[in-house]
């Protein structure tokens, strides 16, 4: 096989695959599951050594199905780089429902892998592990995902696919499948706009977003992400307003 | 579709996955002909702070600090950043870029810390 034929076989398994993870993750179909929503953020595929951050973002989601209105979702972070190749997080959840106080709905422990350099092929890698446990049931589930970038000009399209396991007394054991994505323009440093996709179980979501990076003294950065996301389906909420503030040191 | 069938699914589809990762990585060879160029970080400077490259052709930058210290190789025109750690080396691959100018800096010390790359 040649080194052409390789890669044009290379870049139809992806495609196929990439293809079937979006229609597996847009077909299936299950009961609701009350206060879900599958927006998050994207995560890109890189990993710098000696990083150090604080994370915290925000959630807000309305509908016109009460039950599903006025949510608040808090979650904070603190991540560490272990080596040039690897980071890990761990973040609190904390939900908040009309006419309740914020309460601590999970903990989640995070490492984020980078598999390739960037640049140093078509597409840039990364892997993704997550495991949550829920606080007050016996929910967890354990995710990975595969992380996927690249940059066409001007423009960087970032993919994640992600296979979960959701276990414990509380739950159906199962897979799930989900996916996000986003397209953004680097405008400036401070001031990048794009469009995000999010798809799981239950989410299907899609709408702008904008993302930034301001320096502070030395190596200290603040990147920050603000986006709204419509539904493209009944159970997704109306209106999802996310905020992510990350403080690099 | 029955949770079996996802399983199964879900097991196919890493399959293919592990499939096009492991084909992917054939394909590095690719790579080989890639231009190197070295560059050094000596007491927070660094050698040397102007280079040129060919426009259109992917480069592959060997960046040794030198110093005890970390430097991070950061630009945002260059869409790269990259820590060092203190008498390690680092690599970086930049382009393919059109011709012009590409400021580059070291983000810990941005004040010396400076150099462009030139393509041409």
């Amino acid at each position: 096989m040649t080194r052409s034929s390789i890669g044009a076989y290379t870049r139809g398994v992806q495609l196929t695959f990439v293809l079937t993870w979006t229609l597996i993750a847009a077909s299936v179909q299950a009961d609701n599951l009350l206060y879900h929503n599958g927006v998050g953020r994207v995560y890109d595929p890189y990993v710098q050594p000696l990083e150090r951050e604080l994370e915290l973002r925000t959630y807000y989601q309305t509908d016109d199905d009460s039950l599903e209105s006025d949510i608040l979702r808090q979650r904070v972070g603190f991540g560490a780089a272990i080596n040039e190749r690897v980071f890990a997080e761990l973040y609190l959840t904390g939900l908040k429902l009309p006419g309740s106080a914020m309460l601590l709905e999970s903990y989640e422990l995070e490492s984020k892998i980078q598999l390739t350099e960037q640049g140093e092929y078509a597409a840039d890698w990364g892997l993704l592990l997550e495991l949550e446990r829920e606080r007050s049931e016996s929910i967890a589930e354990f995710a990975t995902t595969l992380l996927m970038s690249r940059q066409w000009g001007n423009w960087v399209g970032t993919l994640n696919l992600g296979v979960e396991y959701e276990f414990g007394s509380n739950i159906r054991n199962e897979f799930d499948t989900f996916m996000s994505a986003q397209w953004r323009l680097r405008y400036r440093e401070s001031l990048e706009p794009g469009l995000e996709f999010y798809a799981d179980e239950f989410t299907r979501g899609i709408g702008p977003v904008l993302t930034g990076l301001v320096r502070g003294a030395e190596n200290q950065k603040w990147h920050w992400e603000a986006g709204l996301v419509y539904p493209l389906n009944h159970i997704t909420p109306d209106y999802t307003y996310r905020v992510l503030l990350e403080y690099e040191f | 579709m029955t949770i079996s069938t996802h399983i199964s699914s879900s097991i196919r589809l890493g399959a293919r996955l592990l499939t096009g990762v492991v084909l992917y990585c054939m394909t590095m060879g690719a790579q080989a002909q890639t231009p190197v160029f070295e560059i050094e970080i000596r007491e927070h400077l660094f050698y040397p702070s102007e280079f040129k490259i060919p426009a259109g052709q992917k480069v592959k930058l060997i960046i040794y600090n030198r110093d005890a210290t970390p430097e991070e190789f950061e630009s945002y025109e260059l869409n790269r950043e990259k820590v060092i750690v203190g008498n390690t080396q680092g690599i970086v691959f930049i382009g393919p870029l059109k011709p012009g100018e590409y400021p580059f800096f070291g983000e810990f010390n941005p004040k010396t810390a400076q150099g462009k790359v030139i393509v041409e």
